[in-house]
């Protein structure tokens, strides 16, 4: 079950951390993901704002180019995943279909050397983070596992720009981490934490991403589970205050 | 039965190859045919995610869809029994089930259900996810109905994956997924909506949908515009009087 994937995914991207001891970063999810998905390479872009990606992390020359292809063009699996809120399970870039769909960049990304692109939007309903891309320099399907193991990667990689972003606004460690520093499993008890995270926007007057740093922040401030957090609000049994520093909030 | 609502909701199920189908809309579509067809007095979907967990991708309430994520919580109920047998699993009186599943049963009763019947998605080895029928009162479930609502789900089922196949690409994954956080688009719309008008999240989700229906769009566009404040809503004036005072929201324990 998704528990222990997710369990078995993050503890391949510590390991990858660990070999360069620093923190564990976004370029530590590529890496772990070529290794695990049984890809070439990866790369990863992040949004910025509603504007074309900025790269972020390539594992290969490859990828590089393929990742500069695609901003070059304005084609691609990774700007479709990004634009349809969806991934792009781009199997065989040689097929009809890949060529009618990106005449520039299917034959370009086969120059490149690569035979098949799966790209995955790193997203939380209408939060967008990035995409992160993987390649294979064969064509063919991934597997029911590899795919189940691409997406969790992709999950993790969108709790760590999250992470980024909370750091960067708040100084204060990851909210949304578990025992062990691990990205809090979303999947379940998801619909009251996203329902609060609407609720915020309105409550603090801010953005859907910023709303969601803001409940993170909130529950790790408190040391409460963001499940638990989420259902208060949902209840309408707290808000949260638009200053973050007054931390007034309305106990009802 | 309505014969003539019947054989349009068969046409609805089959037409997959639509330009800008949605998986999410088709799903909606199926669980309110259920509840019209049906004597049931609510209908809830399950699909199976990749990541290798059930996920509900459509209910035709929020009581309904708030069960079915319960049962996923919980890891019990006749859902992920139906999924995981790949047969069709019925409880006539939920009540007389409390030992087989100590958390569901009592959550079921709670949200006003006393009967169930859960059928499986499924083709040949491949099941894909499970259909479920609620009912308020206890009693076993008209045979003609099950018959219906297995043929419902048989016809969604070959629908998707044929989908998948005439496309060349993993289309029914992308669209899952898309589906799945679009799903999560929608409960943040719900959020923001409910308090901004000060409502429920049942009220939120139905003006959310009408505003679809109005403006002759896809729910999941609707709510994306609205989060993202790129947009307001058709048919509703955001800014007009509030409603009266909120109705105590969803009952604690889900």
């Amino acid at each position: 079950m998704t528990d222990s994937r997710s369990a078995r995914v993050w503890s391949l991207v510590a390991a990858q951390s660990a070999r360069h001891g620093g923190p564990v970063s976004a370029a530590d999810v590529c890496l772990a993901a070529v290794a695990a998905v049984e890809v070439t390479g990866a790369w990863l872009i992040a949004a910025r704002g509603a504007e074309a990606g900025h790269l972020m992390r390539v594992t290969d020359k490859a990828s590089e180019l393929l990742a500069e292809l695609q901003v070059t063009l304005g084609e691609g699996p990774g700007p479709d995943a990004a634009a349809s809120g969806g991934p792009v399970l781009a199997s065989d870039l040689d097929e009809t279909e890949a060529v009618r769909r990106w005449p520039a960049f299917a034959p370009a990304a086969r120059q490149a050397g690569a035979a098949a692109i799966f790209a995955f939007p790193l997203q939380l309903g209408a939060i967008r983070t990035g995409v992160m891309s993987l390649y294979r320099v064969r064509s063919g399907p991934l597997s029911a596992f590899q795919l189940g193991d691409a997406l969790v990667f992709a999950d993790t990689a969108t709790m760590l720009l999250l992470d980024a972003q909370d750091q960067l606004a708040y100084g204060a460690g990851p909210a949304g981490t578990g025992p062990g520093g691990q990205p809090a499993d979303l999947t379940r008890h998801r619909a009251e934490i996203d329902q609060a995270t609407g609720m915020l926007t309105e409550q603090l007057g801010v953005g859907i991403g910023e709303a969601f740093v803001r409940l993170r922040a909130y529950a790790y401030a408190h040391d409460r589970r963001l499940s638990d957090l989420a259902r208060d609000i949902v209840a309408r049994r707290l808000r949260l205050s638009p200053d973050p520093d007054l931390r007034e909030e309305n106990q009802a | 039965m309505d014969g003539e609502l019947l054989s349009d909701t068969f046409v609805e199920l089959t037409d997959t190859m639509v330009v800008g189908f949605d998986v999410i809309d088709f799903m909606h579509m199926l669980t309110n045919r259920c509840v019209e067809l049906l004597d049931v007095s609510a209908a809830g979907l399950l699909l199976a995610d990749p990541r290798g967990e059930l996920r509900v991708v459509a209910a035709s309430s929020e009581a309904a869809r708030l069960l079915e994520l319960f049962q996923i919580q919980s890891d019990e109920g006749p859902c992920l029994e139906c999924f995981r047998s790949g047969q069709p699993v019925q409880v006539p009186d939920l009540a007389a089930v409390v030992h087989r599943w100590p958390q569901f049963a009592p959550a079921a009763g709670q949200a006003g259900f006393a009967a169930v019947q859960a059928l499986p998605m499924r083709l040949r080895e491949q099941v894909i996810g499970a259909l479920n029928l609620f009912r308020s009162a206890a009693g076993t479930f008209d045979r003609a109905d099950i018959r219906v609502g297995q043929a419902l789900a048989d016809v969604a089922t070959i629908s998707l994956l044929q989908e998948r196949n005439m496309r060349h690409s993993d289309t029914l994954n992308e669209q899952l997924q898309t589906a799945l956080n679009s799903r999560v688009i929608i409960e943040q719309a719900k959020g923001k909506l409910a308090e901004r008008l000060g409502m429920d999240m049942d009220m939120a989700f139905s003006l959310l949908r009408e505003s679809a229906r109005t403006s002759n769009r896809r729910l999941s566009d609707v709510a994306q515009g609205f989060v993202n404040g790129t947009e307001g809503l058709a048919g509703l004036n955001a800014s007009g009087p509030r409603p009266p005072a909120p109705r105590p929201p969803n009952r604690p324990g889900f």
